[in-house]
């Protein structure tokens, strides 16, 4: 409880200081929205030309690209690490999160977090409708329900990949380049995985699950017959994944060594 | 309880050195070479509840990271520690409720928001509530002189408007035990003397305990019964401030400027029997006063005899006295 009022209270900051530059703020937004519509044209623009790929039709391709944004949307909005070293190590402010009665990563995620990128949810959703409307799919009532379950476990998988390299920071001074390479190897999940040759399937699926943010999920949702075991895999390897960075991050604060140096 | 109890209290830090040139950064890769740094070595350290104690030291002494220990930001690599009652950095969330940190040269605010937003989100974090937090928080804003400019952000306030709202900060949640790293570097006269007389009444209407760091021998003057002095991470000297000039520092001086030149044996003449030692010559001196000599001793016996154009006296600074135990060993400490 004390948790979600927490989350309230800093996202209610987040918003006035949002506001008090108000105008900025549309402007952001409204580029933001301009940016998803471009992607949804470029998207749309780009699968137009591919009338199947290894056995995939194109609206299912698209669908998975499109679903594959909700979850990456919610990581991007509530797990901002980019600047870490830069901002809590290098600058310090680690040393003041510290100080203060709430988990350390919490905080961070708190004092980071970006609701507007939540933007991109929309877009997927989009994305996803005009896929649908295109292909005749039989959804059943428990759908939506393992929708919340598989975009949770997906966030999560991101959450927990991006705190485990964040959490590097804490064990070694210096920058590595490992954020930006993860980030293009995450690209490797919105697509079908059987396009890739054996190797990075099995990367994508048990070293650094990627597939299990899109793919499995995905596609299971098109067809039940389709890789069910794995889809329904995805929110435990979602809550290992996380209980994997969490744990790493807390062993990484017992040795941090401190702002200033 | 007390509020510090510290048994050989050490921290290592080990320091990577990185080889050069290709084939020395892929040796790095696999066996990179460090150096250990001991900046706190064993010290012992205890602190009662209601104390104010000074810790001194030069630069790269170990008092920061000392007190970074103390409060729970680093693991201590060896020894016991008991702040308050808490092992400070396993038992980190419930043991920071009970104290206050403000670093001088880091603000502990939001740098962007309000200072009252900053505030409103710290009752959050630290669980205040009601009448009781509403009527402290009126206090420290109307003793600290805060009031106007709690609608700014804090990267718009001066250094020592943030130094007071830092304060206020530090004791929303009315810690029992308060850690100042510096809390007074680079602030003027004025506001250091606000910052001092506002600690001693804290000091004495609330009986918080406090720990505070600074380079300024007068901060330590106002405020401490006791001093801690650090050297290379070894404690050298803990007790009262008064032994601690008496025992190292040059005493005060008293620089002279003379309407005519005078010899110098004339002043080693008329200050004969006083703890003194001149330097200097000619129209110049300066007089170092020890053991209990007092300027007005010195002056008394100079008037009648030489016209002074101009006096200025002098405080040794912690610096100065550090540099001096430096110099002449902490053997005898
Ligand atoms: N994170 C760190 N990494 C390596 N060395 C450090 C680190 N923090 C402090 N040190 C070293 O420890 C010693 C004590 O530093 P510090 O506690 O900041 O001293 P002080 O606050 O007394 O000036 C210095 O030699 C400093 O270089
Ligand atoms: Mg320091």
């Amino acid at each position: 409880m004390f948790h979600v009022k927490l989350f309230f209270h800093y996202f209610m900051q987040y918003l006035k200081i949002r506001m008090a530059y108000r105008s900025d703020f549309l402007v952001q937004l409204a580029t933001d929205l301009l940016f998803q519509a471009v992607n949804l044209v470029f998207i749309l623009v780009v699968f137009s030309h591919t009338t199947e790929l290894s056995g995939w039709t194109r609206e299912e391709v698209i669908f998975i690209y499109g679903y594959f944004l909700v979850p990456f949307s919610f990581f991007s909005a509530f797990f901002n690490l980019w600047d870490f070293n830069e901002r809590y190590i290098i600058k310090g402010e680690l040393d003041r999160v510290l100080t203060r009665p709430a988990h350390s990563l919490y905080q961070v995620i708190l004092e980071t977090m970006t609701p507007e990128s939540l933007t991109g949810a929309v877009t997927g959703f989009m994305v996803m409708g005009w896929a649908v409307k295109e292909m005749e799919v039989d959804f059943s009532w428990y759908d939506p329900f393992l929708f919340i379950l598989f975009v949770a476990g997906g966030a999560a998988i991101y959450a927990g990949i991006y705190i485990l390299l964040t959490s590097i920071s804490l064990y070694s001074d210096s920058k590595t380049d490992i954020q930006p390479i993860m980030y293009n190897v995450g690209n490797y999940g919105r697509y079908p995985i059987n396009v890739y040759n054996r190797v990075i399937q099995l990367v994508l699926t048990w070293v650094i699950p990627f597939a299990f943010v899109g793919f499995y999920p995905a596609s299971f949702l098109l067809d039940k017959e389709r890789w069910m075991t794995f889809a329904l895999l995805t929110p435990l390897v979602g809550a290992v994944w996380l209980m994997l960075g969490v744990a790493v991050w807390n062993r990484g604060i017992r040795n941090y060594r401190g702002a200033g140096n | 309880m007390r509020s510090i109890e510290a048994r050989g209290l050490t921290k290592e830090f080990k320091v990577y050195q990185s080889r050069s040139g290709l084939t020395g950064a892929f040796r790095d890769l696999f066996n990179r070479q460090y150096r250990t740094i001991r900046a706190v070595n064993g010290i012992d350290l205890t602190i009662e509840p209601g104390e104010i104690v000074g810790y001194i030291g030069e630069n790269g002494a170990g008092k920061s990271t000392t007190i970074k220990m103390l409060t729970g930001i680093l693991e201590p690599t060896g020894g016991c520690l008991r702040v308050n009652g808490y092992d400070p950095h396993r038992e980190r969330e419930e043991f920071v409720r009970t104290i206050g940190v403000v670093f001088g040269q880091r603000s502990q605010l939001w740098w962007d928001i309000a200072v009252k937003e900053s505030f409103r989100l710290l009752k959050k974090l630290y669980r205040l509530s009601g009448e009781g937090y509403r009527q402290h928080l009126d206090r420290l804003v109307e003793v600290l002189e805060i009031g106007p400019f709690l609608d700014q952000p804090v990267r718009k306030l001066s250094l020592g408007q943030r130094m007071r709202c830092e304060l206020a900060a530090a004791l929303l949640h009315q810690p029992r035990l308060l850690f100042l790293d510096e809390p007074t570097i680079g602030l003027d006269v004025l506001v250091k003397e606000n910052i001092r007389r506002f600690l001693k009444q804290v000091n004495a209407e609330y009986g918080t305990t406090i720990l505070l760091t600074t380079h300024d021998l007068s901060d330590i003057e106002a405020l401490c019964s006791r001093v801690v002095m650090l050297d290379k991470g070894n404690i050298i000297y803990d007790g009262d401030l008064e032994r601690l000039r008496t025992q190292w520092g040059d005493g005060r001086r008293l620089i002279l400027e003379l309407k005519e030149e005078v010899p110098s044996f004339v002043l080693n003449e008329k200050t004969r029997g006083l703890s003194v030692k001149w330097e200097g010559e000619g129209t110049r001196y300066t007089a170092r006063l020890e053991k209990g000599t007092t300027v007005s001793d010195v002056l008394s016996r100079l008037v009648p005899a030489v016209a002074v154009q101009e006096l200025k006296i002098e405080e040794a600074t912690t610096e100065d006295i550090v540099r001096r135990i430096y110099r002449e060993g902490a053997a005898h400490a």
